[in-house]
This record gives C-alpha cells, sequence and structure tokens, in this order.
C-alpha cells in the first residue's frame, strides 16, 4: 500500500500538472502548471532514498552507524531546483516579453506560425 | 598532457571563456570577443579530435575530482569518452567554430551576449557527449536546453523568435522532467547514477520498474531528439532562431537527443531489454516512419525557407531513429556516418538560408520567386545540399545510408532501406522543389488568396551593396564541400563499425569503467568494408528530382492541377495540427508519451 502511494502521489502531481498546461488559457499559468509537474519529480526522488526511520544525513552529532536518509537524493534535488529555478525565470521573462509585444497570453491568440 | 586530463578541459574551457566573456563582454569591442570564441572553439575541436583518437585504443575515464570506484563501487562522477562519443563533441565543436565565423560578418550589430551563449551551448553538448553518468547528462541536457532557449529568443525584439522559444522551453522541459522521473526509477531500484554500475545493477533480467524507467529516459530524449509527436517545437523554434544557431540545432542538437537514447540503450539497458529487443526495434520502427514521411511530407509546400529545412530535419530524424533502432553495432555505426553527413549538409543549407535572408531581407520562397538569378552561386550550393539530403553519391549521407542498408539486410528487415530511401528523397524534392521556384521562377503561381506569410524581420539589414560576402558564402561552401568529403574519406566506413562495435559493447564498458582495466583489451575490432550500392544512391537523388518535376510541372498537364489540389486538401488535417499553440504541443507530448510507454510496457510484459 505504502509502495502504491508512494508512485501514486508523484504520478498525480505530473498528470495535474500536464493537464493544467494543455488546458491552460494564459502563458503565466501554463509556467505554474510546468512548474508544479516538475514537483512531482522533487518527490520521487526524495521519496526513493527515504529510509524508514532514519535521521537527516548530517553526521555531526550521532553515533557512527545510526540510519540515515540516502543524502545522494538530496543532492540531486537541489540541481533540480537550481535548474528548475532557471528555466523558470527565463520563461516568465519571455511570457512578459510576449505580452509587451501583443497584449495578450493565451496560447490560442498567439500563434506564431501554422502549417 | 594525457587524454584523462583532456576530457574535462573540453567542456570546462569553453564554460570558462563564456564566463569571462559575459564578464569583460561590455567593455571590449565586439571582435575580440568573436575571436576569443572562434580561439575556444577551434581548442575545443582539437582537443576532442585528440580524445577521439585516443578513445580509439581504448575507453578515456576521467573521474572528477579523483573519486575512483572501491570495490567495483563507483560513488564518483566519471566522463567515460568513446570514440563515437568523443567524435560527435568535435563535430559540435566544429560547427560551432563555423557558425561563429559565419556571425563575423553576418550581424552588423551583435552583442555579447550571443559568442557567451553560444559557448556555454556547446560546452553542455560537449559534456553531454562525454559523460558516463546518468544524472550528469541530465545536466548537461538541461544546460544545453537553457542556453538553446536564450538563443532562440536572441533576437527579442521579434515577437514570434520569442513566442517559438518559449514553446520551445516548456516542450523540452516536460522532456527533461520525463527523463528525471526515469532516473529516480532506476536509481530507486539501483543505488547507482554511473551508467557502467548501472547496467551491472541492472543485472540481464527485465522487469516493469525497469522497462518503465527507460520508457520514461527514452521518451524524455525523443522529445529532444524531435520524433513525432514530439517534433512540433522543432519547426517553430527553427523558423524563428538565429541562422548560424539553425546550424548547431539542426546539425547537432536534434541529433544529441538520438545519441543519448543509444548511449543509455547500449551502456545500461541493453544487458536487461535483451529479451525484449524485438519490441523495441518494432515500436521505433514504427514511429520513426511515421516521423520521416510527416517531415517529408510537410518539408513539402512550406513557404518559409528555414521551416522547410527544418522539416527535412524532422524527416531525417526519422531515419536516424529507424536506423537506431535496428539495435545492432553496425546500425549505430550507420547512424552516426549518417548523423556528420547530415549535419555538414543541413549546416550549409542553413547557411544559404542565411545568406538569403542577410541579402535579400526574407526566405520566403514565393516573395523570392525567380530572385536567385542573380546569386547562382547561392543556387549551386542549395542544388548540391538537396542531392546530399537525398543521400547521392558521394556525399556523407550516402554512405551513412548504405551502411544503415546494410545493418538492416543483415536482421532480415531488406524493405526498410527502401522505404527510408523514399522519405529522403521527398526532403531532398522539396528543397529542389523551393529552388526551382525561387531561381526559375517555375511552378505554379503564388495562391493570391494564401495569407500572407508570419512576419520576417531581417536579422540583419539587407542591402546587396556591400559587396560579395565571401565569409557566408566560403563557410556555405565549406561545409558542402565537407559534407562530400566525409563520404569519400577512405577508411570512414570501417572506423564507424568499429566504433560501433566499441559502443555497444556493454561488458567491455563495464570491465573499463568500474575496474579501470587496460584499454588495449577493447581494442577496436577490424571491420571488414561493405560493398555500396551506387545505383540506390542516384535512384534516389532521381527519385527527389521526381518529386520536384511533379510538384513544380504537375499543374501544366491536363488534369494536373485537379490532381495537384486534391493531394493538397488531402493533406489540410496534417498541416492543421502543426497550429503553433503551445498548449496543443503539450497534449500531443503527453498522448506521444504515453503511446510509447504502453507499447513498449504491454509488450515487453
Amino acid at each position: 500500500m505504502i509502495s502504491f502511494i508512494a508512485f501514486a502521489v508523484p504520478a498525480w502531481i505530473f498528470v495535474a500538472g500536464l493537464y493544467g498546461m494543455a488546458t491552460s488559457r494564459n502563458l503565466i499559468h501554463l509556467i505554474l502548471c510546468l512548474s508544479v509537474a516538475q514537483s512531482s519529480t522533487y518527490v520521487l526522488i526524495l521519496e526513493v532514498g527515504y529510509r524508514l526511520g532514519a535521521t537527516a544525513p548530517v553526521f555531526g552529532d550521532v553515533l557512527p552507524g545510526t540510519r540515515a536518509v540516502d543524502p545522494v537524493v538530496d543532492a540531486l534535488t537541489l540541481t533540480d531546483i537550481v535548474v528548475g529555478a532557471t528555466v523558470t525565470a527565463l520563461l516568465l521573462a519571455f511570457a512578459l516579453r510576449i505580452y509587451k509585444k501583443r497584449q495578450t497570453l493565451d496560447p490560442e491568440a498567439l500563434r506564431a506560425m501554422e502549417g | 598532457m594525457t587524454p584523462e586530463a583532456l576530457a574535462p578541459l573540453a567542456f570546462s574551457v569553453p564554460l570558462a571563456v563564456a564566463a569571462l566573456g559575459a564578464a569583460i563582454g561590455p567593455f571590449v569591442p565586439r571582435r575580440v570577443l568573436d575571436a576569443l570564441a572562434i580561439a575556444t572553439g577551434l581548442f575545443c575541436t582539437a582537443a576532442c579530435v585528440l580524445l577521439a583518437r585516443a578513445a580509439a585504443h581504448g575507453t578515456v575515464v576521467h573521474w572528477f575530482g579523483g573519486w575512483t570506484p572501491r570495490h567495483g563501487i563507483a560513488l564518483g562522477i566519471a566522463f567515460a569518452v568513446d570514440p563515437i562519443g568523443a567524435a560527435l563533441a568535435a563535430f559540435t565543436a566544429f560547427l560551432t567554430t563555423v557558425a561563429l565565423l559565419f556571425t563575423w560578418t553576418y550581424y552588423d550589430e551583435s552583442g555579447p551576449p550571443f559568442p557567451v551563449l553560444m559557448l556555454t551551448f556547446m560546452a553542455a553538448l560537449i559534456g553531454f557527449f562525454l559523460t558516463g553518468d546518468l544524472f550528469n547528462l541530465f545536466v548537461f541536457f538541461e544546460l544545453m536546453g537553457v542556453a538553446a532557449y536564450a538563443l532562440t529568443a536572441y533576437r527579442s525584439e521579434d515577437d514570434s523568435a520569442v513566442l517559438g522559444a518559449f514553446a520551445f522551453g516548456v516542450v523540452n522541459s516536460i522532456g527533461a522532467f520525463l527523463i528525471l522521473l526515469g532516473i529516480a526509477l532506476v536509481y530507486g531500484r539501483t543505488g547507482a547514477l554511473n551508467m557502467a554500475q548501472l547496467s551491472h545493477a541492472l543485472g540481464a533480467h527485465a522487469d516493469a520498474l525497469a522497462i518503465l524507467a527507460f520508457a520514461f529516459i527514452a521518451a524524455g530524449l525523443l522529445v529532444k531528439a524531435a520524433l513525432a509527436p514530439f517534433h512540433f517545437w522543432l519547426a517553430d523554434a527553427h523558423a524563428v532562431a538565429p541562422t548560424p544557431l539553425c546550424v548547431l540545432f539542426s546539425g547537432i542538437m536534434v541529433q544529441a537527443g538520438l545519441y543519448a537514447v543509444a548511449r543509455v540503450y547500449w551502456s545500461v539497458f541493453s544487458g536487461a531489454l535483451a529479451e525484449h529487443d524485438h519490441v523495441l526495434r518494432t515500436v521505433l520502427i514504427a514511429f520513426g516512419l511515421v516521423t520521416a514521411f510527416a517531415g517529408g511530407i510537410m518539408a513539402f509546400g512550406q513557404r518559409h525557407f528555414k521551416r522547410l529545412l527544418a522539416f527535412s530535419t524532422i524527416a531525417h530524424t526519422g531515419i536516424l531513429v529507424c536506423a537506431f533502432a535496428l539495435l545492432t553495432a553496425r546500425g549505430v555505426a550507420g547512424m552516426v556516418v549518417y548523423v556528420l553527413g547530415h549535419g555538414l549538409t543541413k549546416g550549409g543549407l542553413f547557411l544559404c538560408s542565411g545568406i538569403l535572408l542577410n541579402r535579400l531581407g526574407t526566405v520566403d520562397v514565393d516573395v523570392l520567386r525567380g530572385k536567385l538569378r542573380t546569386k547562382p552561386w547561392g543556387s549551386v550550393a542549395i542544388f548540391l545540399g538537396a542531392l546530399a539530403l537525398a543521400g547521392t553519391p558521394p556525399f556523407g549521407t550516402f554512405l551513412g545510408s548504405s551502411l544503415i542498408a546494410h545493418a538492416a539486410d543483415e536482421i532480415g528487415l531488406g524493405w526498410l532501406p527502401w522505404v527510408l530511401l523514399v522519405a529522403a528523397a521527398l526532403t531532398g524534392g522539396a528543397v529542389l522543389n523551393a529552388l526551382g521556384r525561387m531561381a526559375f521562377g517555375w511552378g505554379p503561381p503564388p495562391d493570391p488568396r494564401a495569407k500572407t506569410p508570419a512576419h520576417e524581420s531581417p536579422e540583419a539589414s539587407a542591402g546587396g551593396d556591400r559587396g560579395f560576402p565571401l565569409m557566408m558564402y566560403a563557410c556555405s561552401a565549406f561545409l558542402i564541400v565537407c559534407a562530400c568529403a566525409i563520404g569519400l574519406v577512405p577508411g570512414a566506413a570501417s572506423a564507424a563499425l568499429g566504433a560501433g562495435e566499441r559502443f555497444v559493447d556493454r561488458a567491455g564498458q563495464l570491465a573499463i569503467v568500474l575496474k579501470e582495466m587496460p584499454g588495449a583489451a577493447l581494442a577496436m575490432p577490424p571491420a571488414e568494408p561493405i560493398a555500396t550500392s551506387l545505383a540506390s544512391g542516384f535512384l534516389a537523388g532521381a527519385l527527389a528530382l521526381a518529386f520536384a518535376a511533379i510538384a513544380l510541372f504537375a499543374h501544366r498537364l491536363p488534369s494536373g492541377a485537379g490532381a495537384m489540389r486534391a493531394l493538397e486538401s488531402a493533406l489540410v488535417p496534417l498541416r492543421r495540427i502543426h497550429d503553433g499553440v503551445v498548449t496543443d504541443y503539450v497534449a500531443w507530448l503527453a498522448a506521444g508519451t504515453a503511446a510509447l510507454g504502453t507499447a513498449l510496457a504491454a509488450w515487453m510484459r
């Protein structure tokens, strides 16, 4: 049951983000949905490194041999967050630029080119 | 300097120079920055060529920070350089150098960001080709992506460029998430990120989780590779991106996505998925053929010459996916030679379109109708490029498709090369069709009711009075000549076949990376040369000419015009789904991922 929920939660977050993007009528909303989809990756990565009853992987004042969660997944998630922040900032800058030019953020009204 | 020490320099030096350029950019003349960037490009080309030579004697492994594996357990991050990775990295650096040379006279004004971003983009691609670590691959994927989105929107006063970059960024970011989800799954199973360690831990049996992880990683990477139905971003981004950048986009970035699929398959999953290779082959060939024909058909009837070339890239991606899908060493060898031949050709053609944009202010085929009469050299270059796209001897694409045909014959898919030949001929025909209109004013007159094309902002002020653009012509001619030369180099085919054998040698890679066995154990196996069939190559060229002739002259035949109209209306649905709406692209991406994942998971059970 636990392992089913462990997979179901990130899957749900990812699909919810995708659904939001596919039905979005506003580019800012779309970027936020992209961030939602991305947070599914944080959840999944943190989950795979979790160990029951273990402490944080900081070995200052704990006894040797204490169970700790996998420190690698923290590093992965941090890297992922940094990358996500960069992409989000860049996309938001694009959205601002588009709004200044076209006075709209509706993707249906913003066709680059067709056919 | 040992090759092990050279490997990290190939990507860290351009990053350092990019940072330096960003810092000093506002204070130094533009030419200083351009020259610095070109020198860095040359350095990286040389470094990667040296790496490729060293890798031919055994995979070059570099552990960052000296974190070498202990007792066969790898904790550190490694570069594992094989001949194919190094050759593609060298090709990246080479194309970047040519693109930077082209910009020397192309832009009247180009701010410091341009060379800085180009170097960042190149560094990310080089790292992408050299790394032996799965998460590192993802990081380089994202770094490459961010630099590419920013470069696509470089002319930010043009709103269609920003829109193209936006769609590009959104679709590729979703691809990156898919890769990361796959990495998380496989890390949860094995606790490893090093590719050799992963393949060791996965063993020789595939369970549902391994299949799912591979499906996610492959789908994410194939977004970058522009496999249908993930390909929509590509045409929009190429049409609006700065032309020198298109050389890199079409020449190597798209193919890098496919390279990574091949790398991940052969270095990590080939043991676990070996019993299911026929399923993977069938599914990928199906997707590849759809991509090849969708791209080839869409390339016809494009008014925008750069967008036409972008659809041709999509068609060639389909061909390359089919080559990988053979899942043999020879298939990989054919794929790599085809990547080189196609990249040089497409680069030359994009530079030609850049010359048009620079001199005539537009790449709209209908506006340029008959206007190329005054540009005979440009017409000749485009003509040769079109024949090369079709796979006519002696170009590199011909050698590549011969290798692919040979590999397909070996596993009993003798029909596949002939189908791919038609798809390649379609793209060549599409370029010839556009050339016939631009150079001679052939073809039916443009429909006056047709919508005016998307607003085209000239990338540099058009002016025919600035004399012969020698540097631009030289760059474009150089690439076309290289595309021809690569097909003529003696020994190119056997070197590629040997490198292909090394690429698929999972056990050998594992031994070298984890146990640091001497590289000599993996000397390149000698490969016997294969017979190339000149006839099929010339058939492809003839077919391309025939397709172009039909498109240009069928309307003069009795009932020809009606047939052409019927054909066009049959293609309306296909054209209509390329609608430029980013939300639709996301929906297609979701549907495609679901289809790919379901097909793999259902059949592999």
